[in-house]
């Protein structure tokens, strides 16, 4: 049996409450006995059955018998643990205990309802989960929530558009932010692009904005032609080395060290880059959407799509090829410079590209527009007349089908066209397709930026597309499994300029969270190391999935002997046990979920009836 | 009036209208910062649509297993004020912030003294269809509104009530009170976030699917709760009579991307959706045989296109065409007239047992009816700058998210949602001086 | 009396290792729906089963737990590759469960989600129906591994 204090003097004094809920439990379950049982522990002061604990009448009676009989652990028999433990909890702590001092039986849901027909065993149940109750509240300890000084200062890496509206959020709301830009430039890939979705504006406007009120921040610290060559630390207290971007950076030192509390990656992407010769890839007649845009938008006024575009000879038709890089097939497709095949999609490329098809008509009205692809995405509320427009300008749609591609070759040298783009068209009976074109564009994907120092510094997860990993989509879309590491804009994904900026003010405001007080506050459920038990063998830290969580440390026995024993980082911490199941010598626990406990429970539960020896005798059975 | 002298008076720091998942996540992001939150939803529970769906892709885990935690941390919250079954009938700007009227329907049960114990629904013999399983199941007219509702609080649907007295006998707790009054609320607020949400699109919009409407076309939100272990047959069997079904049809665009429903846009969850439903579909009716009927297949999130290819791979069938005719046969069977939109583009008549029509998602409330923002056409709230401050509105202090600026997953909704806490909490911050000199003003 | 007639004057007990996340509520879900399953069962709460050891399963079949039922999260764990280590540590204790003669049956490792009711019925109605068929673990324990040479393959 788990030591709970032998001697007289050492008893807990434990108050029992067990709770009729309106006949809800007590029609099922006879409570008298239930407390009758429970008073009969030697453990237990008081043990009294209610109709509603949940009432203040029930809340005032813990309250006062906390304080009159000076209890030292209460256990509440009642409805489900998640309607009402928090309750009691506050209960015990308005009554001057630890609020971790109570435990929680649930004779509702678990015994009432489920066991209607059969009284006597619903009855006989409730009373062992309250003896079980009963035997972990002897053995809880006091817990203090976890708590991390916390630094009131915010690093955001990358200093493109995702990382201008988490630096201007935080700023606005009074946090100081260093802002860390790798380029010498502030705006990233939308400062290149010509008219952005949905709003038109030139994506250079747009960063100007968009920086002049981060300018306008005294909190906003940018340091542009900067780099992070060193993360140490955790959540409220990262130490973070920078550097002067310089030719050759390898192996050279930090410059400087700052210290924050929390760290936005907006790191954003790479576009992607065909293999050569891939649709023409490397063909000057072949350029990126991008590279289009560019063109296609410098020149506004001109109305000659040669001169407009830069193109050297008439343009006449032109192509544009969707998923260049996105939605690839292992067989079909070939990786391109990144060698990674990309199977997701890029998300943004469909709209941009039907825009930039049907302008392109509109510009020039005597040029061709072919546009190839596999499915319209146009997926957000205005996208999707951006791509009828597109129809209506005169921009002949071509359906590869999903497992072909189309191809681009030179043309033979006798042709009138520079190109030949093949490919079949499933809208017109899968027709075999030879379009002659002097310009193709090729909508490239998104590719995950250059994050693999930052990964590796920091120990952030990136996903089997080779984007920062979420650890949750749903539950915690912007956080890193990283306590403290928050994720921006296109570094968790594609994502077009509106999306970017929401995700971006997400992250800021799990900073804010964090970050709202003096200190980081956390539940105190993670793992606790029993040095006097702990023997060093490492078996934890080999098996815990979160990085920095348990580690090794050396420690100094009385003669002068350093050995390894282990410990925890409760910020990294999250509770889950793993260590637990594998410590050799049982000096890990999880804190208010203590396996000493699930003993004594487990005890309570097959304690035979007075009167009844114990079916077989534990001592005469030896573990494997 | 002068039930407003009455009035119980609320003060809190942003009043969300809505309990979705984006009012959730938007009011636990606040409560977390240290605001007081004020959130009214509609229904008699809170949890909005997304408590009622089976499993969420793309991670595909339970639904219930992820909204639940997140009703419950905002029920419990110390700074987060739930009011249900009530309905914000206008907002105002003053001086300091806004002024809302909220009208809290009655229950016809004593909130504080219900226990949720159910006896009363036990002992109701009046059989209601269930709204919660589309209308599938059924519930008593007096009933707890579903098995995971927060909270937990019984309703009596005076509507369909017979008023025999036989859940005032069951109460133990005394809770029933067919005298309650809607009660009167005002609350003010420094800033507000419209979370409204989304409905679905009618599924008799669209005249060529009108004849169609047997218990075997459903609705993909219906599908959604006869996939769900806790919907309204336990298994999926379609509803006429009975049949475990084994030719199933999904419809895509049924009441998106069609001018001439005005709804010409793209719902955006559709597709994916539907493959979810397929997936699991073909895990629980391994013999059935499932066709997806589509324009575009818009796979377009993160992990989504992978998804969709997975989708492919179990053999599940994408066809390219448009549904031009649903016609109900004697037998419950429904024929579609499909015109393909690839290879020879034929028109041919296929025989289906179920058909589920991939319905899109139009605004959940008419906002502009309560609160001073400008919509959109389609009744979507505006937002101030559509690139780089998406939750803002033109009214400063009142912001909005998730679907109810427009259709999105729960994916980008629940980092709109975090996004607009940001931006409330800046407001906020910003605006202290302004607001209390502003108060002072008014005063004086 | 002999340690049979000790055993079986006692009825059978079924322990459940619920996730807080997903079986906990699932099982609270069973209750709220007034499903019946049998009354032997005592739940206990778990942020993730993967915490047990093996030999706290081993604690709990010699104090005269006769099955115990592991409803953990599956594939939903919140927690990083948690369900793959529980596994193998099952794997582990079945092993051991064979070389010590006890039925593997009596332990069984499954995922309850939080509304699935009829799956936690089913699943905790068959661990009972073994339960009942190999009679209490404390017998089995005591009569120990069959001889060499009789297993079946």
């Amino acid at each position: 049996m788990a030591d709970r204090g032998s001697e007289g003097s050492d008893r807990r004094r434990i108050g029992v409450y067990v709770c009729h809920c309106g006949g809800n439990i007590s029609d099922v379950v006879d409570v008298e006995a239930v407390a009758a049982r429970a008073g009969a522990d030697e453990d237990v002061v008081v043990a009294w059955h209610l109709q509603f604990m949940c009432s203040d009448e029930g809340q005032s009676t813990i309250e006062q018998d906390v304080r009159e009989l000076g209890l030292d652990r209460v256990v509440v028999a009642a409805c489900t643990p998640s309607l009402h433990e928090t309750t009691f909890r506050r209960v015990v702590a308005r009554a001057g205990l630890n609020p971790y001092l109570y435990q929680h039986a649930n004779i509702r849901e678990q015994v009432s309802w489920a066991h209607v027909h059969d009284q006597a065993a619903a009855t006989e149940k409730a009373a062992r989960l309250v003896e079980a109750a009963i035997a972990k509240a002897a053995l809880l300890r006091e817990l203090d929530e976890v708590r991390v000084d916390a630094v009131h200062r915010t690093l955001v890496v990358g200093g493109g558009v995702a990382g201008l509206r988490a630096a201007l959020d935080l700023a606005r709301w009074g946090m100081p932010v260093v802002l860390v830009e790798r380029s010498n430039e502030l705006g990233g890939h939308v400062l290149r692009l010509g008219r952005t979705y949905p709003t038109d504006e030139p994506g250079r406007a747009l960063i100007e904005r968009l920086v002049s009120q981060v300018r306008d921040e005294p909190l906003v610290e940018v340091r542009l032609s900067t780099e992070v060559c060193q993360v140490t630390g955790y959540v409220g207290d990262f130490h973070v080395g920078l550097r002067a971007v310089r030719e050759e950076t390898d192996g050279h030192p930090c410059d400087e060290e700052v210290e924050v509390g929390a760290i936005v990656v907006a790191t954003g992407f790479r576009d992607h880059e065909p293999a050569r010769g891939r649709y023409g890839f490397g063909h000057p007649r072949v350029v990126t959407l991008a590279d289009y845009q560019r063109r296609l938008y410098a020149a506004e006024g001109e109305a000659d799509p040669a001169r407009a575009l830069g193109i050297d000879g008439p343009v006449r038709a032109i192509a544009f090829l969707h998923c260049v890089g996105s939605r690839q097939v292992e067989g079909v497709d070939e990786p391109g410079a990144s060698g990674r095949l990309n199977t997701y999609c890029s998300r943004v490329c469909c709209t941009a590209t039907v825009r930039a098809a049907a302008e392109t008509r509109r510009r020039f009205p005597a040029v061709r527009v072919v546009d190839v692809y596999r499915d319209i995405r146009t997926y957000a509320r205005d996208q999707e007349q951006e791509y009828r427009r597109a129809g209506e300008a005169g921009v002949v749609f071509v359906r590869v089908p999903t497992d072909e591609r189309a191809t681009v070759e030179p043309a033979p040298r006798e042709d009138p066209y520079p190109l030949l783009v093949r490919t079949r068209d499933t809208l017109t009976f899968g027709a075999e397709l030879e379009v002659p074109v002097d310009l193709v564009v090729l909508a490239t994907a998104m590719e995950p930026g250059p994050v693999e120092d930052l990964v590796a510094m920091t120990k952030a997860p990136t996903g089997a597309d080779g984007f920062l990993l979420e650890v949750h989509p749903k539950l915690r879309p912007v956080e890193s499994a990283i306590p403290g590491i928050l994720l921006a804009g296109t570094a968790r994904g594609p994502m077009d300029i509106a999306e970017s900026t929401t995700s971006a003010s997400a992250a800021a405001a799990k900073v804010a969270t964090l970050l709202a007080g003096d200190q980081v506050e956390m539940e105190p459920f993670v793992a606790r190391v029993d040095l006097s038990r702990c023997r060093g063998s490492g078996e934890c830290v080999a098996t815990c999935p979160y990085p920095g969580a348990v580690g090794l440390q050396d420690v100094e026995l009385d003669e002068g002997v350093v050995v390894p024993r282990a410990y925890v980082n409760p910020v990294a911490c999250k509770g889950c046990g793993a260590c637990v199941a594998v410590c050799p010598n049982g000096a890990v626990d999880v804190q208010g979920w203590e396996m000493s406990q699930y003993l004594a429970m487990v005890d309570a539960i097959t304690a035979d009836p007075a009167g009844f020896p114990r079916a077989i005798d534990p001592s005469e059975v030896t573990t494997g | 009036m002068s039930a407003a002298a009455f009035a119980r008076r609320i003060d809190a720091d942003v009043l969300v209208v809505g309990a979705g998942i984006a009012g959730l996540q938007a009011s636990l992001d606040l409560g977390d910062q240290g605001y007081r939150v004020l959130l009214v939803e509609r229904e008699a529970s809170i949890g909005g649509h997304m408590i009622g769906l089976s499993k969420v892709f793309p991670t595909m885990d339970c639904a219930s297993c992820i909204t639940t935690p997140k009703m419950s941390a905002a029920a419990h919250h110390d700074l987060v004020t739930t009011l249900t079954y009530s309905d914000v009938t206008s907002i105002t700007r003053v001086p300091g912030g806004f002024e809302a009227r909220i009208v809290k329907r009655p229950r016809y049960v004593n909130e504080d003294a219900c226990t949720g114990c159910r006896l009363c629904e036990y002992a109701c013999p009046v059989d209601v269809p269930h709204e919660f399983d589309g209308g599938l199941g059924a519930r008593r007219a007096i009933a707890v509104p579903f098995g995971t509702a927060i909270p937990q609080k019984a309703v009596l649907d005076l509507a369909n009530c017979i008023l025999c007295g036989k859940c005032e006998k069951a109460c133990p707790a005394g809770a029933i009170d067919l005298l309650q009054e809607p009660e009167a609320i005002e609350a003010r607020a420094r800033a507000v976030v419209l979370a409204t949400g989304y409905r679905p699109t009618p599924t008799d919009a669209k005249r060529e699917y009108v004849a169609g409407r047997t218990g075997n076309v459903i609705s993909g939100l219906d599908m959604e709760r006869l996939l769900a272990p806790n919907g309204p047959y336990g298994r999926v069997l379609r509803p006429s009579d009975g049949k475990i079904p084994e030719r199933i049809a999904y419809v895509q665009c049924a009441g998106s991307r069609d001018e001439t429903l005005g709804v010409p846009y793209c719902s955006r969850v559709c597709c994916m959706y539907a493959i979810k439903q397929a997936m699991l579909l073909s895990g629980a009716l391994p013999l059935a045989d499932i066709t997806i009927y589509h324009m575009d297949i818009r796979t377009f999130g993160k992990g989504y296109e992978e998804f969709y290819q997975t989708a492919r791979s179990m053999g599940i069938n994408f066809v390219k065409a448009k549904v031009a005719r649903i016609t109900p046969r004697p037998d419950g069977d429904v024929d579609l007239r499909i015109e393909h939109q690839e290879e020879d583009g034929r028109v041919e008549d296929v025989r289906h047992d179920l058909v589920v029509l991939s319905v899109g998602l139009e605004p959940g409330d008419d906002v502009g009816r309560f609160a001073p923002v400008r919509t959109d056409r389609y009744g979507f709230v505006r937002s101030a700058d559509a690139a780089l401050d998406v939750t803002g509105t033109e009214v400063p202090g009142m912001f909005a998210a998730g679907t109810a600026l427009a259709p999105k997953d729960i994916v980008d909704t629940v980092a709109e949602a975090s996004a607009v806490a940001m931006r409330v909490a800046g407001y906020l911050r910003r605006s202290t001086e302004t607001a209390d000199e502003l108060v002072e003003v008014a005063r004086g | 009396m002999d340690l049979q007639a000790q055993t079986n004057a006692r009825s059978t007990r079924i322990l459940v290792l619920a996730s807080l996340l997903c079986a906990y509520p699932g099982i609270d879900a069973t209750g709220q729906a007034h499903l019946d399953y049998p009354a032997n069962t005592y739940v206990l709460p778990t942020p993730d089963p993967v915490m047990f050891p093996e030999s706290f399963y081993w604690h709990c079949f010699e104090r005269g737990i006769d099955g115990i039922l592991i409803a953990s999260c599956g594939t939903d764990s919140p927690y990083e590759g948690s369900y793959e280590r529980l596994a193998a540590r099952i794997n582990r204790v079945y092993r051991q469960m064979k070389e010590r003669g006890l039925d593997i049956r009596r332990l069984r490792l499954t995922a309850i989600c939080s509304v699935c009711t009829k799956a936690f019925v089913k699943e905790v109605g068959d661990l009972a129906r073994v339960v009942e068929e190999l009679g209490p673990v404390a017998a089995e324990l005591a009569r120990g591994p069959e001889p060499v040479g009789s297993e079946s393959p």
